[in-house]
């Protein structure tokens, strides 16, 4: 078995934190190094689970289209909701998903908009909700 | 540590102090925060010897800020009598030292309670506690004008300290989103929509007090509270929304900046400040502080992005502490829905 990413990364970070910081006499090297060898314990982290947040995320941002598109009076904003609940992630790249979900953020941004200025309460709601799960599926762990 | 750095400073400190004498040893950077280069080192002059900081800005600065606000917010509140560092010396030219700085005394002796620790205070968090939130409390209650601070920036009419705040960090979140943020969008609409109560005195507002800018010895005093360099005119408010926020609050919301509970902070807030901490106002500014973290750590990201500001703080806190504040805003504001 080969190691993955994600165990190389995790195991610098306790080697960096465990075994080199403490020894560094240079107090800034040391708060440094701690903060880099955290941020590498988030990757090896991101490594296993990065694809993974931002495929489920396009999914609900898509699903949150496809349920409220269909009730919109505004022609061009439904059809442009429409058309993004239709797209797919054809690509597991971080870099694809990425440009996938910004423009999806996009269309989420604009649905938001309009559902508070039409005073749609139910829809803004739904809207919250979809926004908390994303929120909550982002959260990076400290421990 | 540089020994060009430490002729250049001993250089310049010579001239300003008249000390002709005076010679720079151990200089060495210690942790400051990602906005300024920070640096502990001794002075020698005269047979006698002091301990001193060196805050030099960076060749890119995160938040950008008027270089002598935090030099000037030192002077005035070290004659008030609050624990701050003394101020030594500001340069804003660039020919001594290649950019702008300052040096002020160092506080010996003293730690700073990390964000990232459980319980930072241990059995002095109570004490802690009491004297942080009345400490904020006599910055909030202290007149601007009396401080000679009244040409600071920010909102001078205190119908204007939310528009001009939120202006503020609407424009960083513009300039340096990296990809849409739709919390942050829709928590600035929300302020927008539901603006608080006039300021109820225009005062000077720290910025970023909280947790982790102060100084605390081993008997629970708080011997200095640190980085004035956001500080600004305001509503009051907007300090004690930032103090109070989750993310400074070790794990424990109901204990805020992880000392005393809430209520008991937010009154003695308002004993030693002579304000009220009207609850929607404080709500409005409690929302704000999580929109003006998000823009900090949009920033953050950003500057980590484009190599303008490799510290590893920058990419910690453009992600860990943006998808903490994300989370916060979505269960607020999705909970008014």
């Amino acid at each position: 078995m080969k190691p993955e990413a994600g165990d190389i990364l995790g195991t610098a970070a306790d080697q960096l934190m465990g075994q080199i910081a403490p020894n560094l006499n240079a107090n800034y090297l040391q708060g440094s190094l701690a903060v880099q060898a955290l941020l590498l314990k988030f990757a090896a982290r991101e490594y296993e689970r990065g694809a993974d947040i931002r495929f489920a995320e396009n999914a609900d941002m898509r699903a949150l289209f496809a349920e409220l598109a269909p009730n919109i009076g505004d022609a061009g904003l439904r059809a442009q909701l429409t058309t993004a609940a239709s797209t797919t992630d054809t690509s597991f790249a971080i870099s694809a998903l990425n440009a996938a979900n910004a423009e999806l953020r996009r269309h989420l941004i604009a649905l938001q908009v309009h559902m508070e200025d039409l005073g749609d309460r139910a829809a803004q709601k739904r809207i919250w909700d979809a926004l908390n799960v994303m929120a909550a599926r982002r959260v990076v762990s400290l421990f | 540590m540089s020994d060009a750095l430490s002729l250049a400073l001993a250089e310049y400190l010579a001239k300003k102090l008249e000390a002709s004498d005076l010679t720079v040893h151990d200089l060495a950077r210690i942790p400051g925060g990602a906005s300024r280069e920070t640096y502990r080192f001794i002075a020698r002059s005269g047979g006698r010897e002091r301990r001193l900081i060196l805050r030099r800005d960076p060749t890119a600065s995160l938040i950008e800020t008027e270089r002598s606000t935090e030099y000037r917010a030192y002077e005035a509140f070290h004659k008030l009598g609050l624990p701050v560092p003394e101020p030594i010396a500001l340069e804003l030219g660039v020919s001594a030292l290649e950019r702008p700085f300052f040096v002020m005394a160092e506080v010996e002796n003293a730690f700073v309670g990390s964000i990232l620790a459980p319980d930072p205070y241990g059995a002095h968090r109570d004490k802690i506690g009491q004297q942080f939130w009345s400490n904020l409390g006599r910055i909030a209650g202290a007149d601007p004008g009396a401080l000679g601070l009244a040409d600071f920036d920010g909102a001078k009419d205190a119908r204007e300290c939310w528009r001009h705040e939120l202006a503020r960090w609407e424009k960083v979140i513009d300039e340096d989103e990296g990809e849409p943020e739709p919390i942050a969008r829709a928590a600035i609409r929300w302020l927008k929509r539901n603006p608080p109560a006039p300021a109820q005195k225009i005062a000077v507002v720290h910025g970023d007090y909280r947790s982790g800018n102060f100084l605390y010895d081993l008997n629970g005093d708080i011997r200095a509270i640190l980085d004035w360099e956001m500080a600004h005119l305001g509503d009051p408010l907007e300090d004690l929304g930032w103090a109070l926020d989750p993310l400074w609050a070790h794990h424990d919301p109901s204990r805020p900046a992880g000392t005393i509970p809430r209520a008991e902070a937010i009154s003695l807030w308002e004993t030693t400040s002579g304000l009220k901490a009207d609850p929607e106002a404080l709500f409005w500014w409690e929302i704000f502080a999580s929109v003006k973290g998000l823009a900090i750590w949009i920033s953050a990201a950003h500057e980590y992005a484009t190599h303008r500001n490799d510290d590893p703080v920058n990419a910690f806190s453009g992600w860990y502490c943006l998808a903490y504040h994300n989370k916060v805003l979505a269960e607020r504001l999705g909970a008014l829905a």
